[in-house]
């Protein structure tokens, strides 16, 4: 397709110039792909040489060292502590000697469990002398994936502070050759509260988020590739073991499973009233929390602080009090029906939480309830902040108050709220709280049950993990399967958008 | 300054791996000479443990724990912290995480199944088992047994449903018909309580007032190993239509809670345990009953329910004298005395036979409606922890179902599903495989066979002995098999065989190899 120069474009009527933005955008598309795979290989080939590199670099230190350099591949430290580092030297020293041995009182030993996640399960055995049934607990496969994954970690920290100290031999030498001196014990330390000073600062938040977050992500990544669940517990009951990519191609294949239908068709229900959910539930909270500001803001409204201390209440009550006790207000023999009943206007209750539609437009209806104060506070804020003689001029020019808000207030608000847009659209996704509390997932969904667990017309993503979970099954497995495809939806939903996003392409704008 | 301490608390984690590597189990020599039943170790002690009890509980079990470490004569103390968890919930909290489990606990029956096969209960000894099965009514010890043991201890038996209702709203005279329950509360614009979408426990109900059954067979290990289900068939739709008269009725609440009598209901359905919330909300208003009957095409079908009871379960132990002092402790907690407590106290109907034909308990309103009900109940045997999730959708689909065919499609949607649970496709219920006391199994694996023909099957390469013997079936179940005839098959010669099987002929022949 030939691309029109501005001058072309401008000529174009109203429709032609959305039929070439059309047809432009879907003609890009092959481009796109292949630039975005071509960064890919890019990136690859990157890491590939820099690997390449550290092994060369590896390599040559070797070589053209002293014997002092050459000795410190096998005992660490060794250089620093014969050219009179004697600080640094005992660190690393002390590094490989907790290393080894940790390594042979107990990393070796959960290693080696780890391909297997243990061979021998749980016994029982009657004890004549007590009369009693006394159980004998063995392998323990939750403890050998978790510790198998933490000596992983350790073993490339390991290689890590190795190669560091490696480095530090080649920079010692080179130094020494050109007749500086080395940095003594003293100087190191002074340089952790000096230049270092990021270093020190870092180092804890970083062992901390490597050992509560990275970790426990990693270990859950991992119980996906498990048959992890409540009848493979991997100690009472049953070991658990490695099944591979079993429990993806089960969540993908449309093949009728437990006699409801396929897991990707269950996926595929559940996915998009996700989708749809997290865009009526971001969309309407946002543009109807602008429109409540812009009321409230407006010149001879009378009261403002009132208005919105009305508003912010909802915002001081926790959601577990006010979306329970709204829940059961909309229920059959709740408040609302027994108010409607009692003034003749209907003959028998509403079925609010009983049918699919209904349940779907009160979930969000309620959501927009307790987001608008949110959005109004914010709004509040920004629409105090757009320079009034914006709307000064654009009255003078003689704009509509439509005008205005379509060519100034808005432009300006997506402007500033378009990274906010974007994570409460993915915070809406897993938005658990609001749908859990309010309906549980409710109406159910029967062709969707399973012996899994029962799933709803209102279940999001999250909530479905939640039920598999705490099934009667307990299939964990799953449940980390459908928590990586939330993070893979959730993952490229937000690349496209955030790069979609004005604050982003156009930096430049209102500054 | 939280970080550092979590730096620490990692390092220490680290440095105790040493320590967890190998945890070692103690336990007494087996092999000493004693006769099983006879318990000749020495209990005396104190222990620490942990008991999940009923909220409504605690204060009369800390009562009893106290006067057990008063009144045995093994010089047991028991320490107790005792937790209050339903006994709905405690199932699945013990299995969740055991270790973290109480080591006594009390379930309702329905959880019973789950937790053998999570291995959270600890089989009763010999002594204890023979106890329990004299003392106990017998419903109640097969509600507690698995293959033929116990692993818990009956505690109640009175988990069944009847119905409480508003004398001032429900004519007496009503009381014996759905129909006319359900046209005066329509009249009174009240609400007929009965749990519905959200509860198996009580949708059964209406199956089994027309005779359906769905009865469920188990392995020694609480492995479900299959379903007598008669859910979808003419009974079953019989049943059904009922149950459309109910949930499309406007006055229908899908509840089984008696504090709905405060929000505008004039009937609920639920058990003993909501005895006085309702008598606190009707006052001498309130009426107790068994559940009305309904129509269809004439026939009227009493409704039917549940009986069922709630158990007290031992988890498992590493230590066999720590078990034995909680098996004890156990079997006080459910003996006739504690059993006669709590029915004074909580108005729990008890299991105990001395306690059940006790003149106090045979005058309780409520465990008067439960027996009425009696003759219309089912016994709750062990049934599969999916069957509550897959049979309560039931209730939806009868109500979204316009007509007859839709309400056939929600007992078809059941009964897939029901099948769905043994997990075997079609080819998988057609394929033939060999069983026997053959290469080191007792009737316990399947050797797979392949069609190496139309209609021939066979088997891999086996070595066979001399009077050994085996069979021919179809999808791992005993309702197609073939041996020598209807015989099992005995191998005459040592040797290594292949098994034919001629489906057209119907006969079992050894190929030598």
């Amino acid at each position: 397709m030939r691309k029109y120069s501005d001058v072309e474009y401008l000529k174009l009527s109203k429709s032609k110039r959305f039929l070439y933005r059309f047809l432009s955008f879907f003609a890009g598309i092959p481009g796109a792909v292949w630039g975005f795979i071509k960064k890919i290989g890019l990136a690859v080939k990157g890491g590939v040489s820099a690997v390449g590199n550290e092994f060369k670099d590896v390599f040559t230190t070797f070589k053209n060292g002293d014997w002092k350099t050459r000795l410190s591949y096998l005992i660490m430290g060794f250089g620093c502590l014969a050219r009179g580092q004697i600080l640094r030297g005992l660190l690393f020293l002390l590094f490989e000697i907790v290393f080894i041995i940790y390594m042979v009182v107990a990393g070796a030993h959960w290693l080696s469990l780890l391909p297997t996640l243990g061979t021998k399960g749980p016994s029982v055995e009657y004890n004549a002398v007590y009369d009693q049934y006394v159980t004998t607990y063995n392998d323990n496969s939750f403890k050998i994936l978790l510790y198998g994954v933490l000596t992983i970690f350790f073993i490339i920290a390991f290689i890590y502070t190795w190669r560091v100290n490696v480095k530090q031999n080649r920079i010692a030498e080179g130094i020494l050759k050109s007749g500086k001196k080395l940095k003594s014990g003293r100087d190191d330390l002074r340089s952790l509260v000096d230049d270092n000073f990021h270093k020190t600062l870092l180092a804890l938040p970083l062992t901390g988020i490597i050992i509560f977050t990275v970790l426990p992500i990693v270990f859950m990544i991992l119980v996906a590739f498990t048959n992890y669940d409540g009848s493979h517990d991997g100690y009472y009951n049953n070991l658990f073991t490695w099944v591979g990519l079993d429990n993806f191609n089960t969540m993908l294949s449309w093949e009728a499973a437990g006699g409801g239908q396929s897991y990707a068709a269950t996926f595929g229900e559940i996915l998009s009233w996700t989708l749809i959910w997290a865009f009526f539930a971001t969309f309407s909270n946002y543009f109807l929390g602008m429109l409540v500001a812009m009321m409230i803001n407006k010149k001879g409204v009378y009261l403002k602080k009132v208005w919105r201390t009305i508003l912010v209440m909802t915002i001081a009550i926790p959601q577990f009090i006010s979306l329970l006790y709204v829940s059961k207000m909309f229920a059959k023999n709740g408040i609302v029906n027994g108010a409607l009943l009692d003034l003749n206007l209907i003959t028998k209750p509403l079925p609010f939480w009983e049918k699919a539609g209904w349940a779907r437009v009160m979930v969000i209806l309620i959501n927009i309830w307790i987001g608008i104060p949110y959005l109004m506070l914010i709004a509040t804020g920004i629409l105090m902040n757009i320079p009034a003689d914006l709307y000064e001029s654009a009255k003078i020019d003689g704009a509509s108050g439509w005008q205005q808000y379509r060519k100034i207030t808005l432009p300006y608000m997506l402007f500033v709220t378009g990274p906010y847009l974007l994570t409460s659209f993915t915070s809406n996704m897993n938005n658990f709280n609001v749908i859990y509390l309010l309906t549980g997932g409710a109406p159910t969904n029967s062709a969707a049950s399973t012996a899994a667990g029962s799933v709803g017309y209102t279940d999001l993503l999250i909530t479905w993990l939640f039920k598999i979970t705490t099934g009667p099954e307990a299939q964990y497995y799953m449940a980390s399967v459908v928590g990586i495809m939330v993070f893979v939806v959730v993952a490229v939903i937000s690349l496209i958008v955030y790069n979609l996003l004005p604050s982003v392409k156009n930096e430049e704008d209102f500054q | 300054m939280k970080k550092f301490l979590a730096l620490m608390l990692a390092l220490v984690m680290i440095l105790a791996l040493a320590a967890c590597k190998n945890s070692g189990n103690e336990s007494a020599d087996p092999t000493e000479a004693a006769q099983p039943g006879d318990q000749t170790g020495e209990l005396a002690g104190t222990y620490d443990i942990k008991v999940w009890v009923a909220e409504a509980a605690v204060d009369l079990t800390k009562k009893q724990i106290d006067k057990f470490n008063e009144t045995n004569t093994d010089g047991i103390v028991i320490n107790a912290t005792i937790d209050a968890v339903s006994e709905a919930d405690a199932g699945t909290n013990m299995i969740t995480d055991v270790e973290a489990g109480g080591d006594l606990f009390c379930f309702a029956q329905d959880q019973f199944a789950r937790l053998v096969k999570a291995s959270a209960l600890a089989k009763l000894g010999v002594s204890a088992a023979q106890a329990v099965t004299e003392a106990n009514d017998p419903g109640v010890v097969a509600a507690a047994t698995v293959g033929d043991e116990l692993w818990a201890y009956p505690l109640t038996s009175d988990n069944g449903y009847f119905m409480y209702y508003d004398k001032s709203v429900i004519p007496e005279s009503d009381i014996d018909s759905m129909e006319k329950l359900i046209a005066d509360c329509e009249a009174a614009n009240k609400y007929f309580a009965f749990e519905m979408n959200t509860s198996a426990w009580y949708l059964a109900s209406f199956f089994f007032a027309t005779g359906c059954k769905s009865e469920w067979t188990t392995d020694d290990e609480g492995g479900f190993e299959s379903v007598n289900d008669t859910f979808d068939s003419p009974e079953g739709l019989i049943a059904v239509k009922g149950m459309k008269k109910l949930v499309d009725s406007p006055c229908h609440l899908s509840s089984s809670k008696a504090s709905e009598f405060a929000s505008g209901a004039a009937i609920v359905v639920t058990g003993t345990w909501d005895y006085e919330t309702a008598k606190e909300a009707l006052g001498d208003n309130m009426g107790v009953a068994d559940l009305p009957s309904f129509e269809v095409d004439g026939t009227e079908y009493h409704l039917g329910s549940y009986n069922g009871c709630k158990l007290m379960g031992v988890k498992p132990q590493t230590d066999a004298k720590k078990g034995a002092a909680l098996h004890k402790l156990a079997q006080y907690l459910t003996s006739e005395e504690c059993q006669m407590e709590r029915f004074n106290e909580l108005a729990w109907g008890p299991s105990n036979k001395n306690a059940q034909a006790s003149e106090a308990v045979q005058a309780n309103p409520a465990l008067a409606a439960l027996i009425a009900q009696a003759p219309y109940s089912v016994p709750q045997g062990q049934i599969h922890g999916s069957w509550w999730d897959i049979a309560k959708v039931i209730a939806d689909d009868v109500k979204a179902a316009t007509d007859e065919a839709g309400l056939q499609a929600a007992l078809d949607n059941y009964k897939a599903k029901i099948d769905g649970l043994f997990n075997m496709s079609d080819d998988e219920k057609n394929a033939w495989s060999v069983i026997g006391a053959i290469c080191g199994t007792n009737w316990d694996t399947d050797f797979d066979m392949t069609e190496t023909e139309s209609g021939i099957f066979q088997s891999e390469p086996l070595e066979l002995h001399a009077g050994e013997e085996l069979k021919v079936r179809q999808g791992k179940s005993w309702d197609v098999s073939f041996g020598n005839g209807a015989e099992n098959f005995v191998v005459e010669a040592d040797g290594t065989y292949i098994v034919q099987f001629d489906s057209a002929a119907e006969t079992v022949t050894l190929i030598a190899q």
